[in-house]
């Protein structure tokens, strides 16, 4: 209990310190609703884990247990994620990702065989699709994939013994979300974008292995949005809350203050994520990044439940095969355990595991194909080459000085 | 009633005898003003805008230029272009052809940026003292065509992009060559359209094109008058929409004396203007309704513009004399 309010008090420490406030003053920037957490949002926070502390529930346990990654490096080498996978091994034997790998929602169907093809080419239009008519709503198809590598995980097989359940969270839906029928085999889930805005689709998983409860969400979010749309809806949508209250355990990406309906992260950019549990900030939770080409950062979230990791560049295709929308997939997992009692379907567990992903997009860099030097080289010599151009034309032209006599006595 | 016409009258006459270089100035700055930074104040015109408002002025542009969606749009593959889309498509021209019978080729006059940044290229050699050059009658024939040849290559090769004739790195085609991509971001600190973009051959060889091309712009533009109109696709789409313009350019043959004073200050070098007394409707497919020809004109009634019927800017000779006496820099 000691250990739990120096914790808190450190906590509190750090948070105050911290300069949140000064860089988010207004409650547009508030995390859940766009950027990062707010002072109002931090207080709210406190209160709210306040009063879990005192009912025992999942947060608290894992608030019970911050010293866990006490060892662990703030990030730590990256690496292939074979290496990563069958690497360190939690305290109290849980190893690192789920068994047959993590699930993970994609908006693109896994690839027949080996290869790097983008998802860009792979699937067209990346899952969506037009509906029935002119001014139907664009229908997303997503894709239930397991296993640790964006390049080489196949579907995720049904399981009998795992109960799962899917929530939809749409612009227009309540922020609990509605329940979507569960994932048709390889067909996938699809859903309605009716309205302009995102669109956030979790799918938990629960099993039992062993005395260990397993718990997986795997979460997709997914923007909608048009040139000529309702500017009021594009606004409200994005300032909506981003995170699930009821998610055990989910990753937030962090959003750039200037990022637009149209954002692309692009390969070389620095993205943080926060781990929410129950709507709350986790510390202390293991985060990998998994990149397109399967490199594998690892890193520890912060008092915030914040994680920062780059976008490596693994994108090396022969020039004449470049593609500057190559749209590249990468994986962000997140995992911790609590040590919990219960039941599941009759079954009793003395410990609960949680896992968590989110996928999203990258894309090549500008700065990996464009010139400034070049374009700049050009124009000038153009310039150059034109204006001596005019000016020895016109010198051309003109016809020398003569002077002409005229005697007028004769 | 009775103190209505008179009054109507004075303001005819303050109309007919404004300062119009002076007035035009104002009137191209306050525009330039509203369609290069107005973003920043979040005014949004739309994307039909008949003039060079550039899309790729993504922070301060106060609407986009037509030419931009027109040439995604047509880009898109056969099926559902000739489809269900093709209803979009036809909507976006008819709002184009909306935004574009209110001023006819006024906007190219008054209000487009890129003709505008010209005429303050040719303010600037006026001031440096080097004389503007003119075509002969002979390039200027062969030359006016090539604003069509823009146009025609404009519907085509997005059309060719949609049907996998082409490769999508070359969409939107007129844009990736347009001066205004590079010029009008410029003056919103945005230098990032003034790169090489090696990502494909196809890319390299636009983006350079571009590149070049807005060189020959600048060059071109300092020593002849609106260079760039004289090319713009958009000028002749205007054209193949100018008959139920509301702002229409009227000549009255009967009381032109030929003087040629109207072709002397016509940036566009149109000799029609002076030449032909018997079209009433003088507007050429090379105009821009900038109206210096009627500020120009000593003879009463002689150059007209007019909206919707109503005479708004009349030739008279008193407000000739008037703005010759200010120095109104014609022909130079």
């Amino acid at each position: 209990m000691l250990r739990l309010k120096l914790c808190v008090l450190a906590m509190l420490a750090a948070l105050s310190a911290s300069s949140y406030g000064e860089e988010a003053p207004d409650g547009a920037r508030r995390f859940g609703q766009g950027g990062k957490p707010s002072e109002a949002q931090i207080a709210e926070w406190r209160t709210r884990r306040a009063a879990q502390n005192g009912s025992e529930s999942a947060p608290a346990a894992a608030a019970a247990m911050p010293h866990r990654h006490d060892d662990m490096p703030a990030a730590a080498p990256a690496g292939k994620p074979e290496e990563a996978g069958h690497g360190p091994v939690w305290p109290g034997g849980m190893a690192l990702g789920m068994r047959g790998g993590a699930l993970w929602l994609s908006d693109t169907p896994p690839m027949r065989g080996e290869g790097g093809r983008g998802g860009m080419r792979a699937s067209g239009m990346a899952g969506m699709e037009m509906g029935g008519g002119h001014g139907a709503p664009v229908t997303k198809r997503v894709w239930l994939r397991s296993g640790n590598d964006p390049l080489k995980s196949g579907f995720a097989h049904d399981d009998a013994e795992a109960a799962v359940e899917s929530v939809l969270v749409t612009p227009r839906s309540k922020p609990e979300g509605e329940p979507l029928p569960a994932a048709d085999g390889h067909k996938g889930l699809s859903f309605e974008m009716p309205a302009q805005g995102f669109y956030r689709l979790y799918l938990t998983s629960r099993k039992l292995q062993g005395d260990t409860l397993a718990v997986a969400v795997a979460k997709m979010e997914v923007g909608n949005f048009t040139h000529d749309g309702d500017e009021d809806e594009v606004a409200a949508a994005l300032q909506a809350p981003r995170a699930l209250d009821s998610a055990p355990l989910e990753i937030v990406r962090e959003r750039k203050q200037d990022e637009k309906k149209f954002f692309q992260l692009k390969s070389g950019d620095e993205q943080a994520f926060f781990v929410l549990q129950k709507g709350l900030p986790l510390q202390g939770a293991r985060v990998r990044f998994v990149s397109h080409q399967g490199w594998v950062k690892e890193g520890v979230s912060d008092e915030m439940g914040r994680v920062s990791f780059q976008l490596v560049r693994d994108y090396y295709p022969p020039w004449d095969e470049f593609q500057k929308r190559f749209k590249a997939t990468y994986l962000v997992i997140a995992e911790t355990g609590s040590v919990e009692s219960g039941s599941f379907n009759g079954q009793p567990y003395s410990g609960v595991r949680y896992q968590s992903t989110l996928s999203g997009n990258y894309y090549p860099s500008p700065d990996d194909y464009q010139s400034y030097a070049w374009g700049l080289g050009i124009g000038m010599g153009m310039l150059m080459f034109c204006g001596v151009a005019v000016y020895l034309y016109r010198r051309r032209r003109v016809k020398p000085y003569r002077e002409e006599h005229f005697d007028e006595q004769h | 009633m009775n103190s209505t016409k008179p009054r109507l009258q004075a303001l005819r006459d303050a109309v007919n005898h404004v300062q119009f270089n002076r007035f035009r100035f104002w009137f191209q700055f306050a525009a330039f003003v509203l369609f290069v930074y107005g973003g920043y104040i979040s005014i949004n015109l739309g994307s039909h805008m008949p003039f060079f408002s550039c899309g790729y002025n993504q922070e301060g542009r106060a609407g986009v230029c037509y030419l931009l969606p027109l040439q995604h749009q047509l880009g898109q593959p056969w099926p559902r272009l000739f489809g269900m889309a093709g209803i979009a498509v036809l909507t976006g021209f008819l709002m184009f052809a909306l935004w574009f019978i209110v001023l006819n080729k006024g906007w190219c006059g008054f209000v487009c940026p890129l003709g505008t940044l010209q005429d303050w290229l040719t303010a600037l050699r006026r001031r440096i003292g080097i004389r503007y050059s003119t075509y002969s009658q002979g390039q200027f024939a062969q030359l006016t065509r090539v604003k069509y040849l823009l146009l025609a290559l404009l519907v085509l090769i997005p059309l060719g992009i949609g049907g996998g004739l082409f490769s999508h790195n070359m969409s939107p085609p007129f844009c990736l060559i347009c001066p205004a991509r590079m010029i009008l971001p410029m003056f919103t600190g945005d230098f990032s359209q003034f790169t090489v973009d090696f990502s494909s051959k196809t890319s390299m060889i636009m983006t350079a094109t571009g590149v070049s091309v807005m060189s020959l712009f600048l060059v071109g533009s300092f020593v002849k008058k609106r260079f760039f109109c004289f090319f713009c696709p958009m000028s002749a789409l205007h054209y193949l929409l100018s008959k139920p313009a509301l702002l229409k350019l009227k000549k009255d043959g009967s009381k032109c004396t030929r003087c040629g004073d109207c072709y002397n200050v016509c940036d566009m070098e149109i000799k029609e203007i002076a030449d032909d007394v018997r079209t009433a409707n003088i507007m050429t497919d090379d105009c821009t309704l900038c109206l210096k020809c009627v500020a120009s004109c000593p003879e009463k009634g002689a150059l007209q513009a007019s909206f919707a019927g109503i005479p708004i800017f009349v030739s008279t000779e008193e407000g000739f004399i008037k703005r010759m006496g200010k120095g109104a820099h014609h022909g130079k």
